[in-house]
């Protein structure tokens, strides 16, 4: 492993590299040579299964990473190939022609989070939310609990106490708060 | 291979000359033509796995081509997990898969264990391979119900959903509830073995080997079975990487792919076990895997029942969980389901809650990607006993 | 085609004369199993309303409510979780979670209602069919999802501490404390059960978040002695806290000790916002009568609030009793230094050696001053008054306690007995101990107390410290005589102690005459309790005070008395201990600055 983390060094910039199992490996390569380090990988290397294609919404950074998991069947080894794409405009080089079932994880990650592929059939069609208006639902910055207190109602009748302030309601009500600090100015 | 030329019309490299022209690998179907038809298989329909739907366009009764919609069940878990500390993750999981939820049980607290880097103890590791593989039993006991059923032996369903629900017998002693087990938490698992337990596992082994005789004799012995599965929806291997089959499905075609072997997890290095594959790649051959599997894991569960540690913790130390924090990165963990592989990616920002989970499904691209391109020239009658050959599960694929 | 398989098939038919699968009524054939997740139980005996199965159920179905017959008590908030069958999926989390063992499950499987609401329902308030049933899910003994075990404190061992005063307690280093804070579930019973109503909880959390700062900011808002109580607190929150139902409670007190060991003692003015506190914003002066820790409680945010304050205080050092009654080993002083130092940067000026009604009379105070606090705390000893009690070796703790404190060399026997089972007898036993460890190199001390071990007032470790400081403790006798020889002290006689308190809870001791023991001593202490010293009142004032029937005086909420302009507070109003002083003082200038912004 060691040997072919060396090889796609010599092939592409390799932005991070990471040992998680003895049998799990994450690179970190950039955009525009995604493409090709993963037909070298599927036709070189051995790593004919795509696992799977997800993203991960780091909002904080304003970036998007797409994991592609690799697998090879002769030495046992899952390798997640990770890419960081602009999550403002999130956009990336499909990857349907290197594997039959690539379209579907496409076309689900332009569902969830927005991201488009430019020629991946039916990339645009609804995955899993006929009819969504909304946001994709799967951004970091989508509220699912303010969805469905929106779109949902809840059970009426139910309230709840905090221990906290129940017991100082009924033990210690007139305790005084905390006095702040006067200033010239009061 | 030998017998897709014996099949008459079936698979999709049959003749398709007298089939509407192609473009783009996609025939041009003109609905106006009356000379097809457009009906829906599902959502509500016995013929369909879970809830989903299949938008056929057919000719007679062939199907020309076929969709599959899903979003019938979507609960987005992965979502739920993001807004939930990682202790109230695992009684979500279970939920993706109803007849083998134990799975995802494993792979969530698998994946938290290997990102915060606890080791489990072994006692707790014996009662997950217990676990995973009482599970797979009883998976491939609905499973086999679901394929006779899919062809019109309703009588095998009932056998092997009955006998499933004495392995949920077991489950409900072991673990407090039937269905959904809810057993393994990060660190290990929730209860001992309760007195008594062992005794009746092997006697149900044993009933359940004499179904099994039953279901060889009734069901992969039968002429009009062999004669409706044989040739139906080959896999050629060349397709198993191309459109990422694992499991029985990919088995069955020859790749030699289990989790269980080719990268050990839990005990599983510790038993006897062996790759059981075949080379036709029809539904007939998807079955004949998956009994054969399935005999396999009554004799694997005999074997766990002897290795099994009477001492020993199950639970390794772990923090007030309610506060637990897992350090940053990200892992993959996978387990071999009865569907194949079935993987976490959980992805971590030091937080008390997951960055980000995902569910690989293991049927994730079978009821799609392949359920879409094997359907086509199959007669509609058979749509249901290919998608259960399959053993497409919708919810693991919507999550 | 096969034959084989044409007939094969056939064989379908043998099943037909097999029993079936089925059963007849399985709703009373087929019970749950013994550890089925069926529906909830909650023993009212146990459960103490803290709301962590509510934090832990991730479907949002439990709520807390009160329920009729739960009282609000320390420890308990009376409010029972109410569980909504819409939302739960018997996952047993909520049963796991549980620190008392409370909340069970039956194995009961099956419940017929008409009216949807009864699903909504309070587990062992409302009646079900369940709630007796022996057989559910209950939370193994061999898993955790809470963490029921203390990170040890370090300490110094007994042979490296018994010759010294070094401070015993070595304090958690950071990893410890984030460790200790990640076991709090905070739940917040413990905030009625501190008398500063601190937000534990809240500062817990800030040690979590590695936030030092904040955390030293909720210190503040309620306590400005926390180095004080950081170490000798009585940590009552401790008692209230819900893991020590089934394990050790949170060590509130260290990690209280955790935040200001932390912090410099120079950075506080920053952390706390009081870098550029404007001198005399309100031009209204107040005295505060000792230095003790209800004292300098009030002082510290009448100075806030802008008050221009002066303590008088009789002893040459600030710290009342924190400093002259708790041996150093205990509490360094430095420590006390570090919290009084940044109280009198804010301007709070004290003047030492001044003992009210000697040097100053209150009537002056009060003509200077707006108002005045008095938290003169209790120094004077109390006596056993048994015979020979009153040979001149035969002392009161308090008193040597200060002498300690003052440097004053004590005339240590080489064979002592101390009387009492408190804190204070444990304090002066240990004290005593070292100081014979170091003028005689080896300890002979034994203390005796009426109470049995079991209900010694003195806290667990402080009994077990002092024994392996090689002191003796014989609970259980009460004093008879101090028998004295040629006018020296030559040892105490007791007798067996049946029972302190009578049925009401008063004291009133019996005793058993012909159980007899001899303690051989040439010294006895006695630290039997502490009086109160309120010669500072002159008769006039004396004359208007209202004093309760036991001889305290009586104050308001406020800790306002009967003269208007005087408030009192601290161990001679409340506790005896130090968080009673400092939550009193806390009140107390609250009252005095709406005292005087009423005029």
């Amino acid at each position: 492993m060691e040997q072919l983390i060396r090889k796609i060094k010599g092939m592409v910039h390799l932005k991070a590299y990471r040992k998680q199992r003895d049998d799990l490996y994450f690179i970190t390569v950039e955009k525009a040579q995604l493409e090709m380090i993963l037909s070298h990988l599927k036709k070189n290397e051995g790593f004919t299964h795509l696992a799977f294609l997800q993203a991960v919404d780091f909002i904080e950074d304003s970036r998007f990473q797409l994991t592609y998991m690799l697998y090879n069947y002769e030495t046992g080894v899952n390798l997640g190939v990770l890419v960081l794409i602009d999550r403002d405009k999130p956009e990336m080089n499909s990857i349907h022609k290197l594997w039959a079932h690539g379209w579907q994880y496409q076309r689900e990650l332009h569902e969830l989070y927005g991201i488009d592929f430019p020629g991946s059939p039916r990339v645009h069609e609804s995955f899993v939310l006929e009819g969504w208006e909304e946001m994709p639902p799967m951004r970091r910055d989508f509220d699912t609990l303010e969805y469905s207190e929106r779109t949902f109602f809840q059970r009426p009748g139910r309230s709840t106490n905090d221990p906290k302030e129940y017991m100082k309601e009924k033990m210690y009500k007139n305790y005084a708060a905390s006095p702040r600090i006067r200033r010239d100015d009061e | 291979m030998s017998n897709l030329s014996k099949s008459k019309y079936r698979g999709f490299e049959a003749d398709r000359s007298k089939y509407p022209v192609e473009e783009e690998g996609k025939p041009v179907i003109d609905l106006e033509s009356h000379k097809f038809t457009k009906i829906w298989q599902g959502p509500q329909h016995p013929g369909v796995t879970g809830n989903m739907a299949v938008e056929l366009i057919i000719n007679g009764d062939e199907i020309v081509d076929a969709k599959a919609h899903m979003g019938y069940l979507h609960r987005s878990f992965e979502k739920l997990m993001e807004r939930r500390r990682y202790i109230q993750c695992f009684p979500i999981v279970c939920r993706i898969c109803v007849p083998e939820p134990d799975t995802n049980e494993y792979c969530v607290s698998a994946a938290m264990e290997d990102l915060a880097g606890i080791t489990v103890p072994e006692k707790a590791m014996w009662l997950r391979t217990l676990n995973l593989e009482m599970s797979r039993v009883g998976s491939f006991l609905m499973w086999i119900g679901g394929q006779a059923g899919s062809l019109g032996m309703g009588a095998i369903s009932q056998w092997t959903v009955g006998m499933r629900d004495y392995w949920l017998d077991l489950f409900e002693e072991m673990t407090g509830g039937r269905v959904y087990h809810m057993y393994m938490i990060p660190g290990g698992v929730r209860k001992n073995l309760p007195d008594g337990f062992k005794d009746r596992a092997r006697r149900l082994i044993v009933k359940t080997r004499r179904l099994m005789q039953d279901i060889d004799n009734t069901f992969l012995s039968n002429a009009i079975i062999k004669s409706r599965l044989q040739g139906l929806g080959v896999i050629s291997p060349e397709m198993v990487d191309e459109y990422g089959i694992v499991g029985p499905n990919a088995r069955a075609s020859g790749r030699e792919y289990d989790i269980r072997m080719n990268n050990p997890y839990v005990c599983y290095d510790n038993l006897d076990i062996k790759m059981i594959t075949a080379t036709e790649g029809d539904a007939y051959a998807r079955a004949q895997v998956r009994y054969r599997e399935l005999n396999q894991s009554l004799d694997l569960v005999a074997q766990i029942l002897d290795r099994i540690p009477e001492e020993g913790a199950i639970q390794a130390e772990m923090p007030n969980l309610l506060h637990w924090k897992i350090p940053q990165g990200q892992t993959y963990v996978k387990a071999e389901s009865t569907r194949g592989e079935h993987g976490f990616y959980m992805v971590s920002d030091g937080s008390e809650k997951p960055r980000r989970v995902f569910a690989r499904g293991a049927s994730y691209t079978h009821a799609i990607s392949v359920l879409e391109k094997l359907a086509v020239n199959v007669s509609v009658s058979d749509l249901a006993g290919l998608m259960v050959s399959l053993h497409t599960c919708p919810p693991e694929i919507e999550r | 085609m096969k034959l084989k398989d044409v007939l094969s098939p056939l064989r379908v038919w043998e099943r037909a004369a097999k029993k079936p699968m089925t059963i007849k009524d399985p709703i009373n054939d087929r019970p749950g199993a013994t550890n089925y997740r069926g529906f909830h139980k909650n023993d009212f005996s146990k459960c103490i309303g803290c709301g962590t199965c509510e934090e832990i159920c991730q479907n949002a179905a439990i709520d807390l409510v009160p329920v009729e017959g739960q009282e609000t008590v320390e420890g308990d908030s009376g409010l029972r979780p109410m569980i909504d069958y819409g939302r739960c999926c018997w996952c047993a989390l909520c049963v796991d979670v549980c620190p008392t063992g409370a909340l069970t499950m039956s194995n009961d499987y099956t419940w017929i209602a008409d009216n949807p609401e009864d699903y909504r329902f309070v587990p062992g308030a409302d009646k079900t069919k369940w709630q007796e049933s022996e057989k559910g899910y209950t939370r193994s003994p061999d898993i955790q999802i809470i963490d029921y075990d203390r990170v040890d404190m370090q300490e110094l061992e007994p042979e490296e501490r018994d010759k010294s005063f070094i401070e015993i307690v070595k304090g958690y280093n950071k990893e410890q404390a984030i460790k200790e804070a990640e076991r709090c579930l905070e739940c917040g019973l413990c905030i009625a059960t501190c008398p500063a109503h601190m937000d534990i909880p809240g500062y817990i959390a800030a040690i979590r978040d590695d936030d030092i700062d904040n955390a030293l900011r909720i210190l503040y808002e309620t306590n400005p002695m926390p180095e004080i109580c950081g170490r000798i607190c009585t940590h009552k929150c401790e008692t209230a806290c819900a893991l020590h139902n089934n394990g050790d409670p949170l060590a509130i007190r260290w990690l209280k000790r955790y935040i200001v060991d932390q912090v410099p003692a120079d950075k506080y003015s920053e952390i706390l916002g009081t870098d550029h506190l404007e001198d005399e914003v309100l031009n209204r002066k107040v005295a505060i009568i000792g230095a003790g820790p209800a004292g300098l409680s009030a002082a510290y945010y009448l100075a806030i609030m802008g008050y221009k304050t002066k303590v008088y205080e009789a002893l040459p050092g600030p710290g009342g009793m924190a400093r002259y009654g708790i041996p150093e080993y205990r509490l360094p002083y430095d420590q006390i230094d570090k919290d009084i130092n940044y109280i009198r940067s804010l301007g709070v000026e004290i003047q030492f050696n001044t003992r009210v009604g000697t040097d100053i009379t209150l009537e002056e105070l009060h003509s200077s001053y707006d108002a005045v606090f008095a938290g003169t705390g209790l120094h004077l000893g109390r006596s056993t008054r048994v015979p020979g009690a009153d040979n001149k070796r035969v002392y009161f703790a308090t008193d040597l306690l200060r002498e300690v404190t003052l440097g004053n060399e004590i005339d240590v026997a080489k064979n002592i007995v101390v009387i009492g089972g408190g804190n204070v007898a444990m304090d002066i036993t240990r004290t005593l101990a070292r100081l014979q460890n170091q003028k005689y190199g080896k300890v002979q001390i034994l203390t005796t107390c009426l109470e049995t071990e079991d209900i010694m007032p003195a806290d667990v470790e402080e009994i077990v410290e002092a024994r392996e400081e090689k002191a003796v403790i014989d609970p259980g006798w009460g004093p008879k005589e101090i028998e004295i020889r040629d006018g020296k002290v030559y040892g105490l006689h007791v007798v067996k102690c049946l029972s302190v308190f009578d049925e009401n809870g008063r004291f009133s001791p019996k005793f058993d005459e012909d159980q007899k023991k001899f303690f051989k001593a040439d010294m006895v202490v006695e630290s039997i309790g502490q009086g109160m010293d309120l010669s500072y009142l002159s008769e006039g004032i004396k004359s208007d005070l209202k004093f309760s029937p036991r001889g305290r005086i009586e104050v308001d909420d406020s800790f306002q008395s009967s003269l208007q302009w005087l408030f009192v507070g601290g161990d001679i109003i409340q506790g005896p201990d130090v968080i009673h002083g400092i939550a009193n003082g806390y009140i107390a200038a609250k009252g005095i600055d709406t005292y005087l912004n009423a005029e």
